[in-house]
């Protein structure tokens, strides 16, 4: 095994070499077809980003929960509007009741620890992302997890109501496979994490800049769906089937 | 399996006769139609709720504009950065360079089965059928790639790959694969592809995906997708192989939502897809899913031959919405197949070829086309691929590849056209290409555009207008929809005929 894996680091290395003569190459063609010397200098970028006029475009905050709400209802999801985190407990320990759950997964994060969920419903298995076990647990085992549960509960870091969309950074606590594999997925979105526009999303990964993004940013803008056949809906193709975005505060 | 390319549906060598298989098969013609026009539809109606369109069509168009002007600087900063991100990244100048590279990894980590979420770029490379020549298994996890996989078909449809079957079709090749018979239901028939596919990427070695755009300050690179495959293939499995058409840079996050905010409502009304994933490297060492090895490989494989060409470069601005399929009215009549190249509508009549040196072996698919603008109209980035078209056919015809392949491809196209009602507009515009061919105040080459078309039809005679004499009426007549010609574009193409008049000689062609 351990010499394997020397093999394969050496021939990764070997393979990085070889990139990096291919690239001087491959870049220079580039600058020489566009017929002068390569640039080093970052270029002017007087286009970067949405105009102007999208950039002062903003909601208020009941807009931004009435066009999430229809945006993402039209996508096929759901969405419930919440006064406190103990309403959105009630909600999704009976949906998980109604819906007989037997597998549940979620995320490590503090909100979600104070739901409790794990002793709200004892005849379900509630598993929590990447939680610490005495036998040091390894992908395999939480993609596993992920892939047999019924429901997934996430928080949302961000939403765009202006497109009915919710953003999910992963981490070592916050799996992708828990608002990817499980059946049903419950989102919770606390209310002054929803934004009108998109960019006021991304303009977060632009400042964190390179090293402070995570593996895998996703957006969600309800259930999986395909056209594929005749041009005929069909929700629930590999992702989720069911969505529940639940707008608390 | 559609690792075999176009040649399952080259049974004639000519637009014409591929065009007309096309024709006979009634239901290719009716589900291409209303496909293409439901996606019409919901683009137009996305466009007109969103607001604004045209400026975010010309922003979208400066940021590909400025981002190929300096494509060195920006794929190299994209390098450095996936470097940084723990990706391993490759350069490949051919297709026969992607694929061994893809091939080396595979070997490598002695992969038995690779899922892979959509990809024109691998179409591109046939790599599947590589896949199988080294006995890895290679499976598409989109639901209509699926099924054509099965039917050892090429995708139709850039976004509806499928567009040419109907559900007894697909019952039948799902039920097959099954083992047991499938009723043609809409949703048994993807429970079953769901049930199915869970098993293979849970399974699978390698992951394999395309990529819709790569972020050159962060390294990221960023996917588009309704089902979830494309997120399936690059979660669970532990090695990800992600192939990259070099022109797919973006700057910026920020650009990307200019992206975002076009890709999505261009290719099928939506105002976003349901996933958009941004994946930046692989798994970090403490997550607990994602790849813990992740290769991206950027490919040329024809892409530099339009860097430098100012009739073509603008084709590398190209997002693949597949909005100028929906809007061609010769795409709807005979559908994907007809072009015989792994891209279709007029972004594939224009691409392919240019993707390919040899002039002598330009399809002639520069020829069905109504040069009546729609896809320019269409297109979420202003690429004028009707101007591309003309100059593929000039370039065509001074290379001396225009008599045969241009009598019978028009020919049969007047067949197609003859029943659009589009026709009188078509050959008026044909003029109008006679007129980029024409030098010095004369046809030069005597088999010009509407040679094959003067043989089937009589076409009226054309008087001898000045150019500018000319512009208004063509500008009324044919554009039709076309309500008002980019400034920029219009004076491109008085420039280039004013070059002729004053003999400037070539443009830029010959490479």
């Amino acid at each position: 095994m351990d010499t394997n894996a020397k093999t394969h680091q050496q021939w990764l290395q070997e393979m990085e070499a070889e990139s990096r003569s291919k690239q001087t190459r491959f870049i220079n063609g580039i600058s020489e077809k566009l017929r002068r010397p390569m640039v080093s200098e970052p270029p002017r970028h007087p286009y970067r980003g949405a105009p102007d006029f999208w950039n002062a475009y903003e909601w208020s905050e009941e807009e931004r929960i009435e066009n999430f709400t229809s945006n993402f209802k039209s996508a096929g999801g759901h969405v419930e509007r919440l006064a406190t985190m103990d309403d959105a407990k009630r909600f999704i320990t009976e949906k998980a009741r109604s819906l007989s759950a037997k597998y549940v997964i979620r995320n490590k994060q503090p909100e979600l620890d104070a739901l409790k969920l794990e002793s709200e419903l004892p005849d379900a298995r509630v598993s929590v992302w990447n939680e610490e076990t005495t036998a040091g647990e390894g992908p395999l085992y939480w993609k596993a997890r992920a892939a047999e549960a019924d429901i997934g509960i996430v928080m949302a870091d961000y939403a765009a109501a202006y497109t009915g969309s919710i953003t999910v950074r992963s981490s070592k606590d916050k799996g992708r496979s828990v608002s990817l594999l499980p059946t049903v997925l419950i989102a919770i979105i606390p209310l002054e994490r929803l934004k009108t526009r998109l960019g006021e999303i991304m303009v977060h990964f632009d400042e964190g800049g390179r090293e402070n993004l995570p593996a895998g940013i996703h957006f969600i803008s309800g259930p999986s769906r395909s056209a594929d056949i005749e041009n005929d809906l069909t929700i629930g193709v590999h992702g989720p089937g069911v969505v529940y975005a639940l707008i608390v505060g | 399996m559609s690792g075999t390319g176009g040649h399952d549906h080259s049974g004639g060598a000519t637009v014409k006769e591929r065009a007309d298989l096309a024709l006979n098969n009634d239901f290719l013609r009716k589900a291409v139609k209303f496909t293409t026009e439901r996606l019409k539809n919901g683009k137009l109606k996305a466009m007109e709720e969103h607001g604004n369109w045209e400026e975010w069509r010309e922003r979208g168009k400066q940021i590909r504009l400025h981002t190929i002007a300096h494509l060195d600087y920006y794929l190299n900063q994209f390098t450095e950065n996936a470097r940084a991100n723990g990706v391993h990244v490759h350069f490949a100048d051919t297709a026969e360079e992607a694929v061994h590279i893809s091939l080396s990894i595979a070997e490598r980590k002695q992969a038995k089965s690779v899922v892979k979420s959509k990809s024109m770029v691998t179409e591109e490379l046939h790599l599947n059928h590589a896949l199988e020549s080294i006995d890895v298994e290679a499976v598409e996890t989109d639901l209509g790639e699926y099924i054509i996989q099965l039917a050892g078909e090429t995708p139709s449809h850039i976004i509806i790959p499928a567009i040419h079957k109907n559900r007894y079709q697909i019952a039948d090749l799902l039920s097959e694969d099954a083992g047991e018979k499938l009723e043609p239901d809409t949703s048994i028939l993807a429970g079953y592809v769901r049930r199915k596919l869970r098993q293979k990427f849970l399974e699978a070695d390698i992951g394999m995906t395309g990529c819709n755009f790569a972020i050159a300050e962060t390294g990221s690179m960023v996917l588009f997708e309704n089902e979830g495959n494309a997120r399936m293939v690059t979660t669970v499995p532990r090695t990800q192989i992600t192939l990259m058409g070099m022109e797919r840079i973006i700057p910026s996050w920020s650009d990307l939502e200019v992206m975002a905010t076009l890709l999505p409502r261009s290719a099928t009304g939506q105002k976003l897809t349901v996933y958009m994933s941004g994946i930046t490297g692989p798994r970090r060492s403490e997550d607990a899913d994602g790849p813990d090895e992740m290769h991206i490989i950027i490919v040329d494989n024809g892409r530099s031959l339009q860097l430098g060409d100012p009739e073509f470069q603008e084709l590398l601005n190209c997002i693949r919405c597949g909005a100028c399929l929906n809007a061609c009215p010769v795409y709807r009549h005979i559908g994907g197949h007809a072009y015989g190249g792994t891209y279709s509508g007029p972004i594939g009549a224009v691409l392919t070829p240019s993707l390919q040196k040899n002039v002598a072996e330009w399809d002639d698919i520069a020829n069905a086309s109504s040069l009546c603008g729609a896809c320019y109209e269409a297109c979420p980035v202003k690429i004028p691929l009707h101007e591309m078209l003309i100059y593929l056919r000039r370039r065509k015809i001074e290379a001396g590849h225009g008599d045969k392949i241009e009598a019978a491809g028009m020919k049969g196209f007047a067949t197609v056209m003859s029943k659009s009602g589009r026709f009188n507009a078509v050959l008026k515009l044909g003029k109008f290409g006679q007129k980029l061919v024409a030098r010095r105040g004369e046809i030069r080459i005597k088999v010009g555009p509407l040679k094959g078309w003067n043989s089937y039809r009589v076409t009226p005679s054309l008087p001898k207008k000045s150019f500018r004499d000319q512009w208004g009426t063509l500008e009324a007549e044919i554009r039709g929809g076309l309500q008002e010609m980019a400034p920029d574009v219009k004076s491109r193409m008085e420039r280039i005929v004013k070059e002729r008049a004053n003999g400037a000689g070539g443009h830029g062609h010959g490479h």
